[in-house]
């Protein structure tokens, strides 16, 4: 057992965990995941891919809702910049992958600005339904700006090639993917122990006690905002990358709903939670399609032509109970549990 | 002149649907501080259900209505029961995703009970032309137009004279001072959704009959929010007048500013006011200063 926390130099103070358990798990698991494609096949492999690019766009929307207490319901919106630019870019202008990728990030954030200004004097369910608003309008102007966007059309995304490797395939997509997560987690991680993550803590605890400590809100604000959206920017990128065909209806309003439903299931305001959340959320489409073959005919009409539905209303069944039930989300259960373990026999 | 007049009737009607709609959203938030985003799907629900009843017993307009509105009304206790009541005193951000999550379940489950294809409803109202002036009318409309009309006058006389108004104004304006003087908050809590569902189901049916009964209706609650912001997120009778305001200014948009616009102008609205005034027309406001 664990009887205290002895730091003794700076280094030890800064170090992003001091349990050597933590970080033999953090590189096996980094392990698993690298060996992972020679494991499973392409159909695992997709799954995969959709499952860290939840991952990115959950740390994303963490930063700005968990962390900084901003509730965004235009998580679509922002995806749709980032993915839109992504294709555009790489498909009609025929940028190099390595410069479209930070370009759908940073235009995503530069939409944000504009989105984030209104949020100066907005909190919580007014800005929620701004930000609702923008997404709408988003895809407004995707829509009917077809010079650009071909509208209804939509975009093929080719050309993503970097020495050769075509990085839209199973393998490259994968590890390109897992290298993004990587630093995102590691990115978010690190900026949440700087001054700027204690501000965004400090504005979502309380905002006029932040403020009276000399906490810029509308600086820490819009920067939350940018932070945020320049990583679902770059999670809207790589879903153009996988998807291959980029249209204004995968950018539909159940996407910002399943982004918050991700970040309630882990926990709000926890990296690991919103990791756990979409891991977890990103294979629940599979668990229901596993339960039809195993209980129901998965050929039934009533799973074929309702399997949206059906997946909705999975969604809005977890979002619920867990808000009821354990409004901690899966972090606070693995807290509670590790608790009991490293505390057993005694109660606390 | 005719085309301007067009457009301003027309922008009536829809106007007087997000009037009711936001009525429903305005009356929740007054009541309990919740924005309730699965009002646009009971709204939907509670359409689908008159539809159900009217094509099993052929019913005309207000015989239909007789029945949908004390359904919808068990409806909204229930889900206030079920969903609502045992989050009671969990932090608002928690209560307003309970209603996202709502949402969702309501709307999968519309859609998985009638299906995805649209209905022709007609609520048992008449579908002959009625002329005023220069302008041709359907029944449809006027009775829309009609309904926001007395939903509106009830809603006035409620809370201005009835004791449960009254009591509903007192929570609204603070909680705990409400239950100290003996409110049962909690009850009112029921109410508000009950009477929120009951003017969902006006705007539902009426909708229904003006266009068509689609598993798109839902669609139609977060149009109204401009409508609510616009009048206030607590004002029930200032979202009436906001509404017929937003109907008009879409209508007007279409008409004059660009194809495609009748959309979207309704969020530029909110994002215009939310900036301007974020209390809306005849909101309370709240002065914290940051």
């Amino acid at each position: 057992m664990r009887t205290g926390h002895y730091k003794e130099s700076l280094g030890q103070l800064v170090a992003l965990t001091d349990s050597p358990t933590v970080k033999a798990w953090s590189i096996g698991l980094v392990v698993v995941l690298l060996a992972a494609p020679f494991a499973i096949g392409n159909y695992g492999l997709t799954l995969m891919v959709s499952a860290l690019i939840a991952v990115i766009g959950a740390v994303g929307l963490n930063m700005l809702t968990g962390t900084t207490g901003l509730i965004s319901l235009g998580q679509a919106g922002f995806l749709a910049v980032g993915a839109y630019t992504n294709a555009i870019l790489l498909a009609d202008f025929g940028w190099p992958v390595w410069l479209s990728l930070p370009a759908a990030g940073i235009a995503a954030a530069i939409v944000s600005i504009i989105v984030g200004i209104p949020s100066l004097r907005l909190k919580g369910l007014y800005l929620a339904i701004t930000t609702l608003a923008f997404a709408f309008i988003i895809n407004h102007i995707i829509l009917y700006a077809e010079w650009l966007t071909h509208g209804p059309n939509g975009v093929f995304v080719t050309g993503a090639t970097l020495f050769d490797i075509d990085l839209q395939k199973g393998k490259p997509l994968y590890y390109l993917t897992l290298g993004i997560t990587i630093l995102t987690i590691l990115a978010a991680l690190n900026i949440s122990r700087t001054r700027i993550g204690r501000a965004w803590m400090a504005i979502r605890d309380h905002d006029i006690a932040a403020r009276v400590m000399g906490i810029d809100l509308v600086r820490y604000k819009l920067l939350a905002f940018m932070c945020s959206s320049f990583i679902v920017g770059i999670a809207g990128a790589l879903i153009s990358l996988q998807i291959r065909f980029v249209n204004i209806d995968v950018f539909a309003l159940i996407l910002s709903i399943e982004a918050l439903a991700i970040i309630i299931l882990g926990g709000l305001g926890s990296i690991a939670g919103a990791v756990l959340g979409a891991v977890f959320l990103s294979f629940l489409p599979e668990a229901i399609r596993l339960f039809f073959t195993a209980f129901v005919d998965p050929n039934s009409t009533f799973y074929t032509s309702y399997v949206f539905e059906i997946r909705g209303v999975v969604y809005g069944v977890v979002i619920v109970v867990f808000l009821r039930f354990v409004p901690d989300g899966l972090i606070g259960l693995w807290r509670n549990v590790r608790k009991y373990w490293s505390n057993w026999p005694l109660a606390y | 002149m005719d085309f301007f007049l067009l457009l301003i009737s027309t922008g009536l009607v829809s106007g007087a649907a997000y009037g009711l709609i936001a009525m429903g959203f305005a009356l929740i938030y007054k009541a309990t501080g919740v924005v309730n985003f699965a009002h646009g799907e009971l709204v939907m629900l509670t359409a689908y259900i008159s539809f159900s009843l009217a094509s099993a017993f052929d019913l005309s307009f207000f015989p239909l209505m007789a029945l949908t509105i004390p359904i919808s009304m068990a409806i909204g206790l229930a889900l206030e029961r079920i969903f609502i009541r045992p989050m009671l005193g969990e932090p608002i951000f928690a209560i307003v995703m309970v209603t996202v999550g709502l949402a969702v379940i309501l709307r999968g489950v519309t859609i998985m009970i009638w299906g995805p294809d649209p209905f022709n409803a007609t609520a048992g109202l008449p579908t002959g032309v009625i002329e005023i002036g220069s302008i041709p009318f359907y029944p449809a409309q006027l009775y829309m137009i009609g309904a926001l009309a007395v939903m509106t006058l009830l809603a006035w006389l409620f809370l201005r004279f009835s004791r449960l108004g009254i009591a509903m104004r007192a929570v609204a304006a603070n909680e705990t001072a409400a239950l100290l003087v003996g409110i049962s908050v909690s009850r009112i809590h029921a109410f508000a959704w009950m009477f929120s569902s009951a003017i969902a189901s006006v705007a539902g049916v009426l909708f229904a009959a003006n266009f068509k009964l689609a598993p798109d209706l839902w669609f139609q609650g977060l149009k109204s929010f401009p409508a609510v912001i616009l009048g206030g997120m607590d004002s029930v009778i200032g979202a009436a007048l906001a509404g017929l305001i937003i109907g008009v200014v879409e209508n007007l948009f279409q008409g004059y500013v660009g194809q495609g616009l009748r959309e979207i102008s309704g969020f530029i609205v909110i994002i215009i006011v939310l900036m301007v005034r974020p209390y809306g027309l005849f909101g309370s406001r709240e002065i914290e200063r940051v």
